[in-house]
């Protein structure tokens, strides 16, 4: 997958490193900023209540 | 190169190699890319550690492998050109000699690491990034409070969902230790700091003002509730006053309590709330200062905590204050409930500040 992922990458091998780092961290921050606070009200470990 | 190669091909396990100094240049060139088609009949093949990689065929990829696998190291046939003594050499490596289950075999497992990176990152996400998001939001919910307590000092503020009206201090947390209180027990609340259960009474009413806060996260403002003991402090801050509590006696402490801890002069107005003249204690029976409940034990927020309302008449009950949190940490298992009573109020003509009450409260500056 990430052989292949690379081998799509267009460019010389800096470009490629440049090109992968930044998807990498698109990657990350739609986890964190979309994702996560999505997923988390749906799971258990947050509640802090009685009721 | 062919010369060179002939001898070197028929001995290749037990001649040159291994003095060559610069083997790895010469494998690629010499056998790697379907540089001699005749190599794959030359009598290697009995070598035992050929396996899958022997190909006898005119696949040029798989040419590599065949002069590779020498001595007992099988594991080195694909990217080393391993020689005798186990010396291996290195090549970069070329395409995947994958066949179509290999590849799938390698995709699965990037795929789980991907998932196992997922999951670590969320991790981070919940013990670190949601800090940084609730701390943005406590500290506007911190400045609304103050902009709105400096103009306008109404005894009692009007409640309205998610919106700061108090403050919580704990000193044994340390001086600077406060988070807004918000209307309400929803996750929006709770994301910008401890919430107040609605319906329950307010900050000095008779009765009991609960409030709940994370334990893990989002600031964790009721982190370390376990490591308070009884007759800590917790203050809670209104427009108008400083309302100190203490947490009441534990279990372990109720029954010798007047003799025991409560004669500590930091216990002063602690009692351990029970009735002597009542059978059980009275209506306070099952008061602790600390307790680990199920979630479902609502009963821990009423007027007079894990008994029905209408056990005491308003005018008897006792001002309380109850903190609930997750327990153990990380966990959703149970509610940690730490229950204080009111001891004293402090009007703000009177100390003006947090810093200014701390001296009259008896806690050190």
């Amino acid at each position: 997958m990430y052989a292949w992922i690379w081998h799509k990458l267009p460019g010389p091998f800096a470009a490629k490193l440049t090109l992968s780092v930044v998807l990498a961290l698109g990657v990350i921050a739609l986890l964190m900023f979309v994702v996560f606070p999505w997923l988390e009200p749906r799971l258990w470990f947050n509640e802090v209540a009685v009721n | 190169m062919a010369t060179r190669e002939g001898p070197d091909d028929g001995q290749e396990n037990t001649g040159p190699r291994p003095v060559d100094p610069t083997p790895w240049r010469r494998t690629p060139a010499s056998g790697r890319r379907g540089q001699s088609p005749a190599r794959p009949h030359r009598p290697i093949p009995p070598q035992p550690a050929a396996r899958r990689y022997t190909a006898p065929s005119d696949n040029s990829a798989e040419k590599t492998q065949v002069f590779a696998p020498v001595g007992n190291s099988a594991e080195e046939t694909q990217v080393f050109a391993p020689v005798k003594g186990g010396t291996a050499t290195k090549e970069r490596p070329g395409p995947a000699p994958l066949g179509r289950g290999g590849v799938a075999i390698r995709t699965a497992g990037e795929l789980l690491i991907t998932m196992g990176l997922i999951v670590l990152l969320f991790m981070v996400y919940e013990l670190y990034v949601t800090d940084l998001f609730s701390a943005g939001k406590q500290s506007e919910a911190s400045d609304q409070l103050n902009g709105e307590w400096s103009h306008d000092r109404t005894l009692h503020p009007e409640l309205v969902d998610g919106r700061a009206f108090a403050r919580i201090h704990i000193p044994t947390f340390g001086v600077d230790y406060n988070f807004t209180i918000q209307e309400g027990t929803d996750d929006v609340s709770l994301e910008v700091g401890p919430g107040h259960y609605k319906g329950t009474s307010l900050p000095g009413e008779p009765g009991n003002f609960a409030v709940a806060g994370h334990r893990v996260g989002k600031g964790a403002p009721f982190n370390d509730l376990d490591n308070l003991s009884s007759c800590d402090q917790i203050v809670i801050e209104t427009s108008t006053d400083f309302y100190v509590y203490k947490v009441l006696p534990y279990d372990d402490e109720v029954d010798d309590w007047t003799t025991g801890k409560g004669a500590d002069p930091k216990c002063k107005g602690v009692s351990t709330l029970r009735d002597p003249n009542a059978e059980n204690g009275g209506a306070y029976s099952d008061t602790f200062g600390r307790k680990v409940v199920l979630p479902s034990e609502g009963t821990a927020v009423n007027p007079v905590p894990y008994k029905p309302a209408e056990v005491l008449p308003k005018a008897q009950q006792v001002a309380l204050l109850t903190l609930t949190t997750c327990h153990p940490q990380f966990s959703a298992r149970q509610r940690l409930i730490i229950t204080s009573v009111l001891t004293q109020q402090v009007p703000k003509s009177q100390a003006p500040n947090y810093t200014d009450l701390l001296p009259k409260i008896g806690e050190a500056r």
